[in-house]
């Protein structure tokens, strides 16, 4: 059967972000500006980094993306993300590696409500015809300088954003306890350009990401979209198969 | 009612000398054993880097085995990749036409573009243009075979006038068809004269409207080759055994496997935006079908699994919605014994097949 990941998160629990509860209340973000890469990666260097619960993508990809929130419940905000291609049963998943956002209250609210591993620093987003630019510092290092170049336009119906799976703990069963939550955004698209994906900068250690080199460029995309952080539906037990872990902790949403 | 095999070689790990060997020799002896049965073709994929999925990367060297150790069974190459990065056209063309020669005429060629990042990535095709491509070999493909001396300047490929050798051993040519799973290429193949080889597992309802349009729309064709191929083949699992519960618990079983492994391909769409593949293909029906690899819940309606009389049960609907001919997928990641895959064959044909043969008591008594 498929391959596994090995990474068993509850050995560092401490080190994942902790929700007060799964009763997170969805944000809407519209108008949000999203430069998104995906590039291939030598397998060997994503060992460790995946939950037992998922399966690698085959070949092994990550998600680059900076994302320019121009309206949130707590203000503006810029936030780059790198996420690694995987599955959680069959469906394909981006598991969250590590997350930089631009404010401190972003920064918190999305550890606190999603899981997400998101430190704050400073994350820039700049547009122009020739290309969009993706930047990302801490402590006055830069750990991201990435690029689409030549962007086209393209229709949104050509863009597939896949789901995301973050870490954290948080209470169930009237415990604390590290587990994976899935935070599945709904997109609408009002602009869609594709283009080549240059990275100048990457340190994969500030992103979490283990030995991660970047090997072969897929595509790159950037979107004007109005999407969400939603409701969490779904919680897997990190160490079972998802497709024998997963607990649904509500309904879908009434448009599903 | 025609009856198929149809092959994607999945081989779990750990993949050791040994067991890639066994997998093979198993699938050999399947072919030899249903051509002594009487089904009717034999189908290979061609797929590239799918782990576990497919290890069917040189399908004409395997059916170049079918063909040598039976009589009768058709062999089917299909689909071969229409991508430059893949096959060169002409070496399709002569591939294609000495494995008709070996086969004595039994040779049918499906044409297809690659549905995978994994496969288009790895040889580095661009996703963009692999309709085109695939076009631009399936018209030439024909006079290729056909004509004395051939050239061609096309968008993605060109040759100054050669004579291809050898040619096909059936006249004018094989019959050529083209993989069917994303919406809408039962249109690209009824426009071309081709012949519609499901690869999706849809239910009744969107099979039928599928082969209502191929229906129509081939009417009117403007033929790639020298003749159209009107046929309609669609993809099942078989498991046939006396008990239905035990036939069922087994198809079933075949059939998770298969999803599962499928659903983790990395379909074009989920990391490549192109216009060329805004369909996800058959990964979505899979996707709510594999639930997990020993998922129980209800499968696609119309599997070919259980005892004779549902197997039959379910024939007849497809043979009802116009189907012509059904490949049958007999195991994934060897979930089903050697053994139990030739009884199970060996049962279909005793208990099924008569059922369907032109002209049968049978057939008629059934009727």
């Amino acid at each position: 059967m498929p391959l596994y990941g090995t990474l068993d998160i509850t050995q560092n629990a401490k080190a994942l972000p902790t929700l007060a509860n799964l009763d997170t209340e969805a944000w809407t973000l519209p108008k949000a500006e999203m430069l998104q890469l995906l590039i291939e990666v030598p397998r060997s260097t994503t060992d460790g980094l995946l939950p037992k619960a998922m399966h690698p993508a085959l070949p092994s990809y990550v998600i680059l993306a900076v994302t320019k929130y121009s309206e949130s419940p707590v203000g503006p905000f810029n936030l780059a993300v790198l996420r690694l291609g995987s599955r959680a049963g069959a469906h394909p998943r981006g598991f969250l590696l590590g997350a930089i956002a631009s404010t401190e209250a972003a920064a918190k609210e999305l550890r606190g409500r999603w899981g997400i591993p998101v430190e704050a620093g400073e994350v820039k987003f700049l547009c122009r015809h020739d290309r969009v630019m993706g930047t990302v510092s801490r402590g006055g290092k830069t750990i991201l300088d990435c690029a689409l170049i030549d962007p086209q336009p393209v229709a949104g119906t050509d863009v597939q954003y896949i789901n995301w799976v973050t870490a954290a703990n948080a209470p169930l069963d009237g415990q604390t306890q590290p587990m994976l939550i899935q935070v599945d955004p709904k997109y609408t698209f009002y602009k869609a350009e594709r283009g080549k994906p240059q990275v100048n900068a990457f340190d994969a250690a500030a992103w979490n990401a283990g030995a991660i080199t970047l090997a072969d460029p897929i595509v790159g995309t950037c979107c004007t979209v109005d999407t969400d952080l939603p409701r969490i539906r779904f919680v897997m037990d990190p160490l079972k198969p998802v497709f024998q872990g997963t607990r649904r902790i509500r309904e879908s949403r009434a448009d599903e | 009612m025609k009856f198929g095999l149809f092959y994607e070689i999945s081989i779990p790990r750990p993949w050791t000398p040994e067991k890639e060997r066994t997998v093979y020799n198993n699938c050999l002896e399947q072919v030899k054993l249903a051509d002594e049965l009487g089904f009717d073709h034999v189908w290979a994929v061609e797929h590239h880097f799918l782990e576990e999925y497919s290890h069917c990367s040189a399908p004409e060297l395997f059916l170049t085995a079918c063909a040598v150790l039976t009589k009768n069974i058709q062999v089917g190459h299909g689909i071969v990749v229409c991508v430059p990065e893949f096959n060169h056209p002409i070496k399709i063309a002569e591939r294609t036409a000495t494995l008709d020669i070996l086969s004595g005429g039994r040779l049918h060629v499906g044409t297809g573009r690659s549905a995978t990042w994994t496969e288009l990535g790895g040889f580095r095709a661009n996703p963009d243009t692999t309709k085109k491509s695939w076009d631009e070999f399936v018209r030439c493909l024909p006079k290729m075979w056909m004509q004395e001396t051939f050239s061609y300047q096309g968008e993605f490929w060109s040759m100054p006038e050669r004579t291809i050798l050898p040619k096909p051993y059936q006249k004018p040519h094989p019959p050529m068809w083209v993989a069917v799973t994303s919406p809408g290429t039962e249109i690209d193949a009824a426009d071309r004269g081709l012949g519609s080889l499901g690869l999706s597992f849809a239910g009744f309802d969107e099979q039928e409207k599928k082969i209502k349009e191929y229906r129509r729309r081939i009417k009117s064709c403007e033929p790639v080759g020298a003749f159209v191929n009107e046929q309609v083949a669609t993809t099942n699992f078989l498991f046939c055994h006396e008990d239905e519960k035990t036939g069922v618990e087994m198809g079933k079983r075949l059939g998770n496997t298969f999803n599962y492994l499928a659903t983790q391909l990395i379909s074009t769409r989920e990391v490549f935006s192109s216009p060329s593949y805004q369909s996800l293909g058959l990964l979505p029906a899979l996707r709510r079908a594999a639930t997990g690899p020993d998922a129980n819940e209800q499968q696609t309606e119309g599997m070919a699994y259980g005892d004779p009389a549902r197997i039959i049960r379910a024939v007849k609907k497809w043979e009802s919605l116009g189907v012509d001919c059904i490949n049958f997928i007999l195991n994934a990641n060897e979930v089903v014994p050697q053994d139990q895959v030739m009884a199970s064959l060996r049962l279909f044909a005793k208990e099924v097949m008569p059922v369907f043969a032109k002209g049968s008591a049978a057939k008629v008594a059934a009727e």
